[in-house]
């Protein structure tokens, strides 16, 4: 519940046509589906619905929201563009700030910076960049997303970070409207500004704490502004497109290709990763498995027709080591040599390659769904939703090791007519920062919401997923479903990382006004949040009673 | 249909809010790059394409009540349809722009009605008109025209004008401009002068679903009458009714339904009419969501259960608007320098008229054209010229209140001017 005083002191903070506590209204912030399901959730209404949703205009009024919110006992939770479980209220305390009034972007052409407000698209700055030969990091959701809010608090690959790094390295500069009102200013702005000075602060990395591997989800507060690294785009200022999506015709530069990559198995396919990585060539690249995601997405009807047939099948699964490349030449000079590297790779792979230049409507539709960023909503046309599981950032090696196991899984679902049958694997994932031999292999699993056998199904593959990533100690990523519960149960495995991130929330935010329900739950809160966890995935139950018992055993000890 | 015979559509929203922009493709700059006027005017969630159909489940659901304060949301949507064409081009399940137009029927169903909508109904039952006019002067337009009346004898086309061309004295020039373009292109064309009604399709629009169907049924006794193989319409409105409410309610006019642009385009393409006079002029064109989009003929039909199957010509994405006759007729046109801008054709951004906008909340029809006008102007063109008389109605109301120097011009109009008056 809310007060009325606290309503009015919003109203008059940010003016009245910008509050709402209408539930029709607030029900927009209470249904958020995508992923619902990695947390145990329904995968329709969320738990909780927000008390009051905010449309704050600048950061001082996000300021004035904050302080309101500590003032009445209340928790915040903000949003920008605003896709999936982590945005969703996690109390029945909680006001909704949508940043949707926070849109502006500056780009400092010079020193290659974009300055965004939360409400910016990658699409946005990717179009304003590319006029002056620039590019930003896309997220693999899609260019739809906001790019700060990736940066800044959330996990943040996607198939362009051969060349574009990752969101949470790209990040020079916040403003951060902590969770007690301060405003703080870390970093590079790009605009001149004295203010602030460089891309980490002095000292230990503040990134590390501002937002840690997979972010805070919004338990740290709210950031408002966000100074991102922009890299070479070595192609068309605006390249000319006709059609939506499907329907793509685009001129592509003559020194611009695209290649189906496709090797033996996932130990060859690790090892073109490793060389390719090690080569610095290619401007985008990732797994996207054609006979999984990328067809289904692409022919949905055909697809369901033609896994049906075992011929088809064997020749699909044959194929399913596969990754797609795109090679960027400034020069055709440039656009050789790396075609020449590639081409060598691959023979020393065992794998064989694709030239979709040669295809060229489905080259269009490819060179730049993948460049703009734009195919990958296109997995819904199978089913109508999608979950993930693994992926977090590791070696290649490791990562191709949690597609693989997250393949397995899928195929026992499968088999038992629990799942949709995409082929089992359907991994997409890519390689980051260059030369770093840095990956990460999400295994998607499609489904219809609207089909409660499909729920089920997925149900079971996450709770196996789940109880795979504490076997094999697998990194964090997005397919952990972060959550405050999650870190408590899954950091004694990974060096006792919770307690690095409650101290970091309890430093920051003793009062607990930022929403920590995708964060860390604080200790106060623990039990409340993991046995809420074992209630919706009975499977850790005795994980749950084990910390827990543990955790009074401690507290016993005088 | 009814609002729950969709709820398979609602579900499977993902809340990804691609509806809010245009096609993500077609992202050209930070400016234009955003499609909803109702989420860029009014912000929360529930404006959007995806917040409605939320809505639409949270009623549904108990979880919330229709009230004014939903209904007011509900109606405050132009109904463009740019939000069905950003989600379409991701989605084969989900037929969005029926959506709002359930919860607008819902809202009439359940008695929350907008003073202003009412007006109008009740001018269309008693007067055969949206506009509050009389319908003894709906044929007054067309006074001094040589035109036949199909009430005396049949034709080959029968020339439906509609309401806000019938009526609107700033925009009367324009319908007769049409009438005497076929002429120029030996079309016999006929009218059906003071007998002419209303197509319906705002009242659909609006709610009123059931109103549409007298009007529906009076069109094609009237079309059948006239001996016509052909009716044409200068009103992008109608011509949305006829080409896709009427089918989709299961009416059909037995006749080839064409915009006048696209005869026009016919008979330039034929070389039976030569623009040849130079109107030197930078122009764009704003494509009418009625007409482009909208004015897709109805793909439906299709009666499986799972929309995941459903064969994708039956997908009402848009692309199959008219979009091309009215660029080909400015291009003909000797002096003109022809510019687009950024939001076209199916992603087009809506000029704020539709949908009982206008009358209801006008401040956010203008708001709405206020913005389209921005886009006109970043694009350096001195007239935006278009092909439906609400627009061209918002368009000049708007640079009235503004100042603006922007001319809004018809592209029949245009064309006179080219093929040399009438």
């Amino acid at each position: 519940m809310i007060s009325k005083e606290a309503v009015r002191e919003l109203e008059h903070a940010l003016g009245a046509e910008f509050v709402s506590c209408e539930p029709a209204v607030m029900d927009g912030y209470a249904y958020q589906p995508t992923h619902a399901e990695i947390l145990g959730l329904e995968t329709k209404w969320c738990p909780y619905r927000p008390v009051a949703v905010v449309l704050p205009h600048t950061t001082e009024e996000v300021q004035a929201v904050v302080r309101i919110c500590n003032a009445h006992k209340l928790q915040f939770k903000a949003l920008s563009t605003g896709w999936g479980i982590w945005n969703a209220p996690g109390s029945d305390n909680v006001v909704q700030i949508d940043l949707r009034r926070m849109d502006k972007l500056t780009i400092d052409t010079k020193n290659m910076i974009a300055v965004m407000e939360p409400y910016v698209s990658g699409a946005q700055i990717q179009a304003e960049g590319m006029k002056s030969g620039l590019n930003v990091h896309m997220v693999g959701c899609g260019c739809h997303a906001s790019p700060l809010a990736s940066a800044t608090s959330l996990m943040g690959p996607g198939c362009s970070g051969i060349t574009t790094g990752y969101s949470p390295r790209n990040v020079l500069g916040v403003e951060w409207v902590l969770p007690d009102g301060e405003i703080l200013r870390l970093g590079v702005p790009g605009q001149g500004n004295d203010e602030w000075f460089y891309g980490d602060g002095p000292g230990p990395s503040l990134r590390g704490i501002m937002r840690g591997t997979l972010g805070a989800c919004g338990g740290l507060g709210v950031f408002t502004k966000c100074a991102l690294k922009l890299f070479p785009w070595p192609g068309p200022a605006q390249p000319k497109v006709e059609g939506v999506l499907m329907d793509a015709k685009v001129e592509i530069p003559g020194t611009h290709s695209s290649f189906l990559c496709f090797l033996p198995n996932l130990s060859r396919f690790a090892d073109a990763f490793y060389k390719i990585s090690n080569a610095e060539i290619g401007y985008f690249m990732g797994k996207h498995a054609i006979t999984g995601a990328l067809l289904a997405g692409c022919m949905p009807r055909a697809y369901k027709n033609l896994v049906k047939s075992e011929t088809v099948r064997s020749i699909l699964t044959a194929l399913q080591n596969t990754f797609v490349i795109i090679l960027c030449g400034r020069t055709q000079r440039e656009y050789d040599y790396q075609h020449k590297v590639l081409k060598q790779i691959i023979a020393d792979c065992e794998g064989f390659m694709l030239n979709i230049g040669h295809v060229p409507l489905l080259h269009s539709m490819l060179w730049w769904g993948f460049i703009r960023n734009s195919l990958p909503p296109a997995i819904f046309r199978a089913g109508g939703r999608f979950t993930t599981a693994f992926g977090g950032f590791e070696t290649i090696d490791q990562a191709v090791f949690q597609s693989k196991i997250g393949a397995v899984i899928k195929q026992e679902l499968i088999d038992s007519g629990d799942m949709m049958d995409d082929l089992a694997d359907n991994s997409w994932g890519g390689l980051y920062e260059g030369s770093s031999c840095l990956a990460h292999q999400e295994e998607l699993a499609i489904f219809d919401p609207r089909e409660p056998k499909q729920n089920e199904g997925v149900n079971k593959y996450i709770d196996k997923a789940m109880e795979a990533s504490t076997k094999y100690t697998i990194t964090p990523g997005i397919g952990f479903g972060g959550g405050g519960a999650v870190p408590h149960m899954l950091g004694p495995l990974i060096y006792n990382y919770h307690h690095w991130l409650l101290q970091i929330k309890e430093t920051l935010d003793p009062g607990n006004s930022a929403d920590p329900s995708f964060f860390i739950a604080p200790e106060a809160e623990k039990e409340k949040y993991l046995r809420d966890y074992a209630r919706r995935r009975p499977q850790v139950a005795r994980l749950v009673e084990d910390i827990l018992a543990a955790d009074k055993k401690r507290s016993d000890v005088p | 249909m009814a609002l729950q015979d969709y709820t398979n559509d609602m579900f499977g929203c993902s809340r990804c809010s691609l509806c809010k922009w245009i096609p993500q493709n077609q992202v050209k700059s930070w400016r234009f790059a955003k499609g909803c006027p109702s989420m860029d005017r009014y912000h929360f969630h529930a404006y959007s394409g995806s917040g409605r159909m939320i809505m639409g489940m949270s009623m549904l659901d108990g979880r919330s009540e229709l009230g004014d304060a939903v209904a007011e949301i509900i109606y405050k949507c132009q109904l463009c349809g740019a939000c069905q064409v950003a989600c379409m081009a991701v989605r084969d399940d989900i037929d969005l722009g029926d959506v709002l137009l359930e919860e607008r029927a819902r809202c009439v169903e359940e008695g929350f009605l907008l003073p202003e909508h009412m007006e109008f109904i009740e001018s269309m039952k008693r007067e055969d008109n949206t506009l509050g006019m009389r319908k003894a002067d709906r044929g007054n337009w067309a006074k001094g025209l040589d035109i036949p009346d199909i009430n005396l004898e049949r034709v080959e086309v029968l020339f439906h004008a509609g309401c806000r061309y019938s009526y609107d004295e700033d925009l009367m020039e324009t319908v007769r401009n049409a009438v005497a373009l076929l002429k120029k292109g030996g079309v016999k064309a006929g009218i059906a002068g003071r007998d002419e009604a209303c197509c319906g399709g705002r009242a659909y629009e609006t709610g009123y679903q059931g109103e549409m169907k007298k009007y529906a049924d009076d069109m094609a006794g009237r079309v059948k009458a006239s001996g016509a193989a052909m009716l044409v319409t200068p009103c992008a409105d109608c011509y949305y009714t006829f080409k896709y409410l009427y089918p989709k309610n299961g009416i059909s006019l037995d006749v080839e339904v064409l915009h006048i642009t696209e005869l026009a385009d016919r008979l330039i393409r034929a070389g039976t009419i030569k623009p040849k006079r130079a109107v030197p002029m930078k122009v764009t064109y704003h494509d009418p969501c009625h007409l482009g989009r909208r004015g897709e003929a109805y793909r439906g039909g299709w009666s499986g259960e799972n929309k995941l199957d459903r064969p994708i010509r039956f997908k009402q994405s848009g692309e199959k608007g008219v979009f091309e006759p009215p660029r080909n007729i400015i291009r003909s046109i000797p002096g003109i320098e022809f510019v687009e801008m950024e939001r076209i054709r199916e992603w087009s951004y809506c000029c704020g008229a539709g949908g009982g906008v206008l009358e209801a909340f006008p401040e956010f029809a203008g708001w709405t054209a206020r913005e389209r006008m921005e886009e006109v102007a970043s694009t350096g063109a001195e007239a935006l010229v278009t092909a439906c008389p609400w627009c061209v109605r918002v368009f000049q109301d708007t640079i009235r209140e503004t100042g603006s120097s922007l001319k809004v011009i018809d592209v029949t109009e245009l064309l006179m001017r080219s093929l040399g008056g009438k």
